[in-house]
């Protein structure tokens, strides 16, 4: 025979204080951990929006990240020819040269980082087409003028349109902003490449070359097809895997301190609950030795005590992760570690990282309630109805 | 003082609730305590003097600067000395972080006068400057993988595209002051010239000034040298030159600080809550107190000091803990992240964590304790 669960929860509730003071100190250890947790999920979805399967990043052999590499412009004019990379509607190649500058740029609130300029060809607008101009217009080669990434252009001063800054040697206008749909080229600023070779006198070189193939799969085999070129000696990589590395690497610490957070954390959670429990147990020793008597056997009155408990942390759970749903709005930044420059990023509640907040404080609440439940259920009748 | 005694029994009647409470006041401190040590480690700039001064270019460090530089930087007035140093990175063994540590090119014959506090004896200065394919390395790195003179090592490169294939040990350094720095390497920044074809590129310029009071003057001066050239600079101090990594990794410190603050209100809302749990079950001895002669003021106190002693104990129990916890951190921090292994319970997080314990008893106690003096003793005392 069950108890009913309407039974639990408004037994809960009969001591209303208490029970909204153990879910709200529970309800903030599932904020804290969605909140590290969600600057992990952000930096995995911008990363994530800007690998297109279809897309392959040549660089140099040896290079680790875009900052590292770089290779004579012969080279690059090769992997534009080569089969396999597609045409765009006028015949074009689906190729562009990338030149990659880190320039120190202030944030708004004054403190440094690195900033991606990158120096692009025509072709990237057709093999990115998630890139669009939101505001202002595109560049113009030749003219010194840069487009600059949304989320760039919020945090970081004297990015708007109109506004001047050097470069290099050169002082290039602001005269778009883009939306690159999420993606981490929302950190960038993006020029024509030969402006910026000139700017910072790169001489006849790029960093990376970006080519698009046909599909997914011709990607791979366009891959194996420069790996096996030795007279190019490059090191290509599928765009997507390149940027699943930068994301993996850089999401890494925010998943160990969430972690690490969450245990600690809801060690002390738990001690609440189990207060709470205990509080319950003590203050319903009468209704028990009732229910015991009537023939609810032990096991039952365990059962009710932990259902009890685990409701109370779905409740806690439900409260912290609705109270995380703000974050969403939240635009954080910090130093991608492995090109090295500004990387900023939406927070993400992904509906993962939402059920794992509830899960850790359904276990907080069932880990808490165990002692007190135990505690319940081995009382004898006769002491419990005995109880004032 | 009856009162304490009392409030301290009264501790004792519900051992379970004490205990659970302590506890959780003792997790949060220890967590709190944990967060803040590992704030100020990466904080820290051990090692950073301050008559070094670091010339790099403008643009960013991944912008190098002429080698012509260096001549011409010499010449600032109060410049003692000048090395250059090129960030090497690459890969040893694997990518591991564990097995990451700086690797510096440079010149042999400077680097000792920019960072006299690096000591090695003069024949294995020697030994080092006279062959082009050798290294130096700091003692806790030689200790770390057992090398020896002699031993030879091969770094994989990334950055440049150069292997160091078979580089020999020639000389071991100790920096007695600041053990970090004994985990890097230095060799040859001529032999990683020649190797990729003499481009002349030097990352940054570390200059030894007379004293710190001329670090204005040559600061401005070397930004001042190169204001009109192709490769503009920026010049700071070796400490801001450090710190300027910790700030492209954004706002750590106020993402430590709200995680902190959570943890605060949490421990709050768990000790107030046991607080009124243990008030309330006894509103009728606190009615006979009263009736006894006490007066609202001290049975207020009776309250607050149960809080205040589960917040005081609590925070030593946390702290202590937080302190032991920090001791292995520090050690197994050696191995895997040694920028970590500075970490330590400074006596400044010592006064946070108790701070934050009385501030959190005195609070908790506060609200069941100010009910309890307004308490009306016929009121009191009807209830079962």
């Amino acid at each position: 025979m069950k108890i009913p669960l309407k039974y639990n929860f408004r037994s809960l509730f009969v001591r209303k204080a208490t029970t909204v003071m153990t879910i709200v100190s529970i309800a903030f250890v599932v904020l804290v951990y969605i909140g590290v947790l969600a600057l992990a999920g952000g930096l995995k979805t911008a990363f994530a929006a800007s690998g297109d399967p279809k897309n392959v990043i040549v660089l140099r052999d040896g290079a680790k990240s875009e900052t590292e590499s770089f290779f004579g412009l012969d080279k690059a004019r090769l992997l534009a020819a080569m089969p396999g990379v597609a045409r765009g509607p006028k015949g074009e190649p689906l190729a562009s040269g990338q030149a990659f500058v880190l320039q120190i740029l202030k944030r708004a609130d004054g403190s440094e980082s690195n900033v991606s300029l990158r120096g692009v060809e025509p072709a990237i607008f057709a093999i990115r087409p998630q890139v669009k101009v939101i505001e202002g217009r595109p560049f113009e080669p030749g003219r010194a003028e840069v487009i600059v990434g949304r989320n760039l252009a919020k945090r970081f001063a004297g990015l708007a349109i109109g506004q001047q800054m050097l470069f290099g040697r050169v002082q290039f206008r602001v005269v778009g902003i883009f939306d690159a749909d999420g993606s981490s080229f929302n950190s960038e600023i993006w020029v024509p490449i030969a402006d910026l070779r000139d700017s910072f006198r790169r001489g006849e070189n790029v960093s990376t070359v970006v080519l698009q193939a046909a599909s997914a799969e011709a990607a791979v085999a366009l891959v194996d097809r420069i790996k096996a070129d030795q007279q190019l000696k490059l090191q290509p990589k599928l765009e997507t895997e390149y940027f699943a590395e930068q994301a993996n690497a850089n999401s890494r610490q925010f998943v160990i301190l969430g972690n690490v957070l969450a245990v600690l954390m809801s060690f002390g959670a738990c001690f609440a609950a189990a207060n709470t429990m205990y509080a319950q147990v003590a203050a319903r020793a009468k209704e028990l030795g009732t229910l015991r008597a009537v023939g609810f056997p032990r096991r039952t009155i365990l059962a009710a005590f932990l259902v009890e408990a685990a409701i109370l942390g779905l409740l806690a759970g439900c409260v912290g992760a609705l109270a995380a749903l703000p974050l969403n709005s939240i635009t954080a930044g910090t130093m991608n570690g492995v090109t090295f420059s500004e990387i900023s990023f939406s927070l993400r509640t992904t509906p993962q990282i939402l059920a794992s907040g509830i899960f850790l404080a359904v276990i907080t609440g069932v880990l808490g309630g165990l002692p007190p439940a135990i505690a319940a259920s081995r009382r004898p009748i006769t002491q419990l109805l005995r109880e004032v | 003082m009856a009162i304490g005694t009392l409030a301290l029994k009264n501790l004792k009647r519900n051992k379970t609730r004490t205990a659970l409470t302590l506890l959780s006041v003792a997790s949060a401190l220890l967590l709190l305590c944990l967060l803040w040590a590992f704030l100020e480690a990466m904080q820290s700039v051990e090692g950073a003097d301050d008559t070094r001064v670091v010339v790099r270019s403008a643009i960013s460090l991944a912008t190098l600067l002429p080698e012509a530089y260096w001549q011409k930087i010499r010449t600032i007035p109060h410049v003692q000395a000048v090395t250059p140093l090129n960030w090497y990175q690459g890969t040893f063994k694997d990518d591991r972080p564990e097995n990451f540590f700086p690797r510096f090119a440079t010149d042999p014959a400077t680097l000792f006068e920019v960072f006299p506090e690096y000591q090695m004896p003069d024949d294995q200065k020697k030994a080092w400057a006279a062959e082009r394919g050798s290294f130096i390395a700091g003692k806790e790195l030689v200790d770390k993988y057992s090398w020896k003179i002699g031993s030879p090592i091969s770094i994989k490169g990334d950055i440049y595209p150069f292997d160091l294939t078979n580089i020999v040990l020639r000389g071991i350094y100790t920096v007695p002051n600041a053990p970090v720095q004994e985990r890097q390497i230095f060799f040859h920044r001529q032999y990683l010239e020649e190797a990729i074809g003499n481009r002349g590129l030097i990352g940054t310029y570390f200059l030894r000034l007379d004293t710190s009071d001329s670090v204005p003057a040559v600061v401005t001066a070397a930004e001042k040298m190169f204001e009109n050239s192709d490769s503009q600079v920026r010049a700071e101090t070796e400490k801001a030159f450090n710190l300027s990594f910790l700030e492209m990794i954004g706002n750590i410190r106020l993402l430590f600080g709200a995680i902190g603050l959570a943890v605060v209100i949490s421990i709050f809302f768990i000790t107030a809550n046991t607080m009124a749990m243990s008030a309330r079950e006894r509103t009728g001895e606190m009615a006979v107190l009263k009736t006894l002669g006490f007066g609202g003021g001290q049975v207020m106190s009776l309250v607050v000091i149960e809080s205040l002693a589960v917040g005081i104990a609590g925070a030593l129990l946390g702290c202590g803990l937080a302190f032991g916890l920090v001791g292995a951190l520090a050690k197994a921090a050696e191995k895997v992240f040694p920028v970590f292994s500075t970490i330590s319970m400074t006596p400044k997080i010592w006064g946070i964590g108790l701070g934050v314990g009385i501030a959190i008893g005195l609070l908790a106690g506060l609200v069941p304790a100010i009910a309890a003096s307004r308490l009306r003793i016929a009121d009191a005392l009807r209830r079962v």
